[in-house]
């Protein structure tokens, strides 16, 4: 009965990790259109870039929106950004994604969802 | 849901901190629960206007993550008669202080920019404040930037200085407009006679076609504000006065929300 059920389960387990996969493809490629759109090829990728806001004025007005909005809300998947920006929630991820390419973000995955930060350290 | 209010301005001596105290002591005046910061790290001033003794812990300390917010809210609320719940929190004004302040770095400034985000949290939905006003440093300064991204509104103080103006529609247009901040001009120290409803109507049509926003209100060049070298809160020490009037006017505009 047990060895039936691990069986059911490895092909579910599959899919899982095949969809996974997709999503995180599908990701990639709306930053690449993205990046195309707003002709940004040489987009620099700088770690742990700082979130100022002298840099969020200097930012492309699409971008600041989007940057803002998690600033504002601390913590939040693409979803959450769409529905305060009223953007599409895949235009909000590949906005996102290219913040973190930029370093300005940082993006931590949770099961299915994608969380998106700005990292302060040293609060102390 | 409480509001964070930003005053500001493009140059200095626009009356930012007096109208910041005197919009606070209004709200206060009319029952609300109103926390006024003093955000001017370059020239803190509400600790001499208030005159308030043994500070144990500044808004700096507050922003340095040494310390946090209830430590350094002072409750003034006995200041006022009648009224609702006065704190302030204040900006250290020694000279190490500031230098100190002036010398921060992008990643302080962008610390500095949670700190303050996150008082949303702790003291407009947790501690239940109607409004928090922050009384910043004029121009493009990293704690001013820092004060009108938090805020809900921005107020912008302004004269019919002719520098202040143009510099005025500058940052309406290239910072408030930016970060998509509602923002509300009051034109001070105002020297043409507008007593007249046709006079105020006009200028106020002048004003709009110079800033594209609306005025919030026009004030004009009072004596005895200058006179009262800075002692005087007009909402609580003179009622009467025509600028405690305006003042009221604004706050209700503001309390009833119909900006």
């Amino acid at each position: 009965m047990a060895k039936q059920e691990a069986l059911g389960k490895r092909p579910l387990h599959v899919l899982e990790k095949i969809r996974e996969n997709l999503a995180k493809l599908n990701e990639k490629m709306e930053v690449m259109i993205e990046l195309q759109k707003h002709g940004r090829k040489d987009i620099q990728s700088m770690p742990d870039a700082p979130l100022d806001v002298m840099t969020l004025l200097s930012m492309p007005d699409h971008l600041r929106k989007t940057a803002m909005t998690v600033c504002r809300l601390g913590r939040a998947t693409a979803e959450e950004i769409a529905e305060q920006t009223r953007r599409a929630r895949a235009v909000e991820s590949a906005y996102l994604n290219q913040l973190v390419i930029m370093g300005y973000l940082k993006k931590e995955r949770q099961g299915r969802k994608a969380y998106f930060y700005v990292e302060r350290e040293n609060q102390e | 849901m409480g509001k964070i209010i930003a005053v500001h301005s493009y140059k200095g001596g626009t009356g930012k901190t007096l109208l910041s105290v005197n919009l606070a002591a209004t709200l206060v005046k009319h029952g609300k629960k109103v926390c006024l910061l003093d955000l001017d790290f370059r020239a803190p001033s509400l600790a001499t206007i208030l005159k308030t003794e043994k500070i144990e812990c500044w808004l700096n300390d507050y922003l340095n993550s040494v310390c946090e917010i209830d430590k350094v809210l002072i409750d003034l609320s006995d200041r006022i008669q009648n009224s609702g719940k006065f704190v302030v929190g204040l900006a250290n004004p020694s000279t190490e202080a500031i230098r100190d302040m002036s010398a921060k770095d992008r990643k302080w400034e962008m610390r500095a920019l949670g700190r303050l985000l996150a008082l949303r949290d702790s003291l407009l939905n947790n501690k239940g404040f109607d409004y928090l006003i922050f009384d910043t440093s004029p121009g493009l300064q990293y704690s001013s930037i820092n004060a009108i991204v938090s805020a809900d509104l921005v107020l912008v103080a302004t004269t019919f200085d002719r520098s202040d103006v143009d510099g005025t529609k500058r940052m309406l247009r290239e910072l408030y407009d930016l970060f998509e901040k509602k923002t509300e001009v009051i034109l001070n120290k105002v020297l043409h006679d507008f007593s007249s409803k046709a006079g105020k109507e006009e200028m106020q049509t002048a004003m709009k076609d110079i800033y594209q926003v609306p005025l919030l209100g026009i004030i004009p060049c009072f004596c005895d504000v200058l006179k009262g070298e800075g002692n005087i809160i007009f909402a609580q020490d003179k009622p009467e006065h025509p600028f405690a009037k305006i003042l009221d006017e604004i706050a209700n505009r503001i309390d009833k929300n119909t900006l």
